[in-house]
């Protein structure tokens, strides 16, 4: 469960006095950046982090280390991650093996378990487009192993946007490792 | 020749509110102010931070050339210091603590060795001090006759990304001196306020089985699911009266735009078509406009609820990916270069829904999440550049931009 920390949030608990005079209004003419003073401004103190206990549940909590788990984690090691290109979703002709290749698992040795389809983007961007690609890419991997003979009702997905890199370099194969589709199964 | 004078005139009149026109020509200098501190508890450590605080607010105004020194003096001395004797304006406060431990302040504004506003100010706890500094700036400008800039006082909720899949909830002020973690642990993403009040937020959660879209009441301190989606699930606006919400749902594979009514907890699709509709922002209580990729690239449409009709609002940039509206006013993030391979610029752009006047807000770097403030005076933005992530804040009517950077993490989300 997340740790839900409330805020006694300040709502702006300001006693305010009442203002008099009224001066007559200056001028207030529209002007491009100076000096820019944003930056000295920014010395102003910008963040107090708390110590926050981050503790979540463990990944899905591997508490058991039965042989069913064991057998699921081995298992979604051999599922071969999908990948895109730049802005696109559609499945490239070099990745449609690596599709039969996770479509022929999932339903042999893996039939037993939910496959959940997690859709990921490189960092142009944070906003809702750019989970909306990750899921178009995690749909489009879900038909392709429909079409292949999976039961679509064992697949679930999920689009983690660009908040779940693997590669955080600024080059051009890193951002193309992190437009891809990850396997997860779930009991 | 008066004919002449009255039209040039009306013309001018009729330019003069459209903020997409940008004004370039300083008409003329701005008047300067100057700060005195005549503070009597506190050390100076946190003095400084006052100060600092105070300048920052100030130069957001955009009404004053500040002077940046820091000088003290003596509260009710009648002159001004002679560094400052040349300054327009002079703000001069003493700040002490009171037997119950509250941070008090008494302020004025000197002007021509006359006291033009005094006021006084006072906050239960001194780590809150941003938020007196705030409302300073929020009477000075009143004072000085400029629009209401009630934004000023709103806090902030952005997410932070720490680590893959580790996000935070984070309350701010606008300058995110003032930081408080509402939700720590766990992939939280997309936080929205709830209503004007600023006491409850929505926010998707990804750690559970399917995207949830979760409430907080931050009064009460409770948690709890309202509807969950597979694939994708995001509040993207919430209704001016907080009853309706505009969401981003796929529960068949396919993100599309749905309303959501708080009360009945039913909801209505309100796009179909089979590519991407997303970030959906209302511009009336019947009217909408969102991100589509139904031209082959992602682009600003509106649409009226219940209609099947959809217009194109942008045709400037080639991947028109996030959007705020407010009014007739629509600001877009757009990319500027096409190279997938290279460090790609994205800027924020405002147009108006009655001109064809485009006004570029933001020069360098990745900016996005751009989102009007409630009376539209200001729009905040998240700013991506050289790996450092910071607040934005862009004063349209002063063509002038503020940033306010992020220590660490990157900041996925905002709403304000």
């Amino acid at each position: 469960m997340n740790k839900i920390v409330i805020s006694s949030v300040v709502t702006a608990l300001l006693v305010l006095s009442g203002c008099s005079s009224k001066e007559p209004v200056v001028d207030a003419p529209v002007e491009e950046a100076v000096k820019a003073p944003v930056q000295e401004v920014a010395a102003v103190k910008t963040e107090t982090v708390s110590d926050a206990n981050t503790e979540v549940l463990g990944e899905n909590g591997m508490i058991d280390s039965d042989s069913n788990e064991m057998n699921m984690a081995n298992l979604e090691k051999d599922m071969q991650t999908v990948y895109f290109d730049f802005d696109k979703f559609d499945i490239r002709s070099d990745m449609q093996e690596k599709v039969s290749n996770d479509a022929k698992l999932a339903k042999g040795a893996a039939s037993a378990f939910t496959i959940k389809l997690q859709g990921n983007c490189d960092e142009w961007g944070s906003d809702e487009y750019n989970f909306a690609l990750g899921l178009k890419r995690a749909n489009a991997v879900k038909k392709a192993l429909v079409a292949e003979g999976v039961d679509a009702s064992r697949v679930t997905m999920v689009s983690y946007g660009e908040s779940n890199p693997v590669c955080t370099d600024k080059t051009k194969e890193c951002w193309s490792q992190n437009r891809r589709v990850d396997f997860k199964l779930l009991p | 020749m008066k004919i002449l004078f009255a039209l040039m005139l009306v013309i001018s009149m009729s330019f003069a509110s459209d903020a997409t026109i940008e004004v370039i020509k300083k008409v003329e200098s701005l008047p300067t102010i100057a700060v005195e501190d005549s503070s009597i508890s506190y050390d100076d450590t946190f003095k400084m931070k006052f100060f600092k605080s105070l300048i920052a607010d100030l130069n957001v105004l955009s009404l004053f050339n500040v002077d940046r020194h820091y000088l003290q003096t003596h509260f009710n001395d009648t002159d001004v210091l002679v560094e400052n004797k040349d300054m327009n304006y002079v703000l001069r406060y003493k700040m002490y603590e009171d037997d119950n431990g509250a941070l008090n302040v008494e302020l004025k504004l000197i002007k021509d060795n006359a006291d033009v506003l005094v006021k006084s100010y006072r906050i239960a706890k001194q780590d809150v001090y941003m938020f007196v500094s705030h409302a300073i700036a929020y009477d000075i400008n009143e004072f000085m006759g400029a629009p209401s800039i009630e934004w000023i006082k709103r806090k902030v909720i952005f997410s932070r990304i720490v680590e893959s899949k580790k996000s935070e909830l984070i309350i701010a002020d606008y300058t995110l001196s003032y930081q408080h973690v509402a939700v720590s642990g766990g992939f939280n993403v997309f936080p929205k306020w709830a209503n004007k009040q600023q006491d409850a937020f929505y926010y998707t959660s990804l750690d559970d089985e399917k995207p949830t879209l979760k409430y907080v009441a931050l009064n009460e301190g409770t948690s709890k699911s309202i509807i969950a989606s597979d694939g994708m699930m995001i509040c993207s606006d919430v209704s001016d009266d907080s009853k309706s919400l505009l969401l981003t749902m796929s529960p068949n594979g396919q993100p599309d735009i749905y309303l959501f009514d708080i009360d009945s907890k039913k909801y209505k699709k309100i796009t179909s078509y089979g590519g991407i509709d997303v970030n959906a922002q209302f511009m009336n209580k019947d009217t909408i406009v969102f991100i589509s990729d139904r031209l082959g690239y992602p682009n600003v449409f509106s649409k009226k609820i219940g209609s099947s009709t959809v217009d194109q609002m942008v045709y400037y940039g080639q991947s028109n990916a996030a959007c705020s509206a407010h009014g007739e006013y629509i600001v877009y993030k757009a990319r500027e270069s096409s190279n997938a391979f290279s460090n790609n610029t994205f800027n924020l752009h405002l147009i108006s829904t009655k001109t064809d006047f485009i006004r570029r807000l933001t020069a360098t770097g990745v900016n996005e999440f751009p989102r009007f403030s409630k009376d539209g005076d200001a729009i905040l933005f998240i700013k991506n550049y050289k790996s450092q992530s910071s607040l934005g804040i862009i004063r349209l009517n002063h063509n002038k931009n503020y940033l306010f950077p992020l220590k660490h993490g990157k900041i996925q989300a905002l709403d304000w």
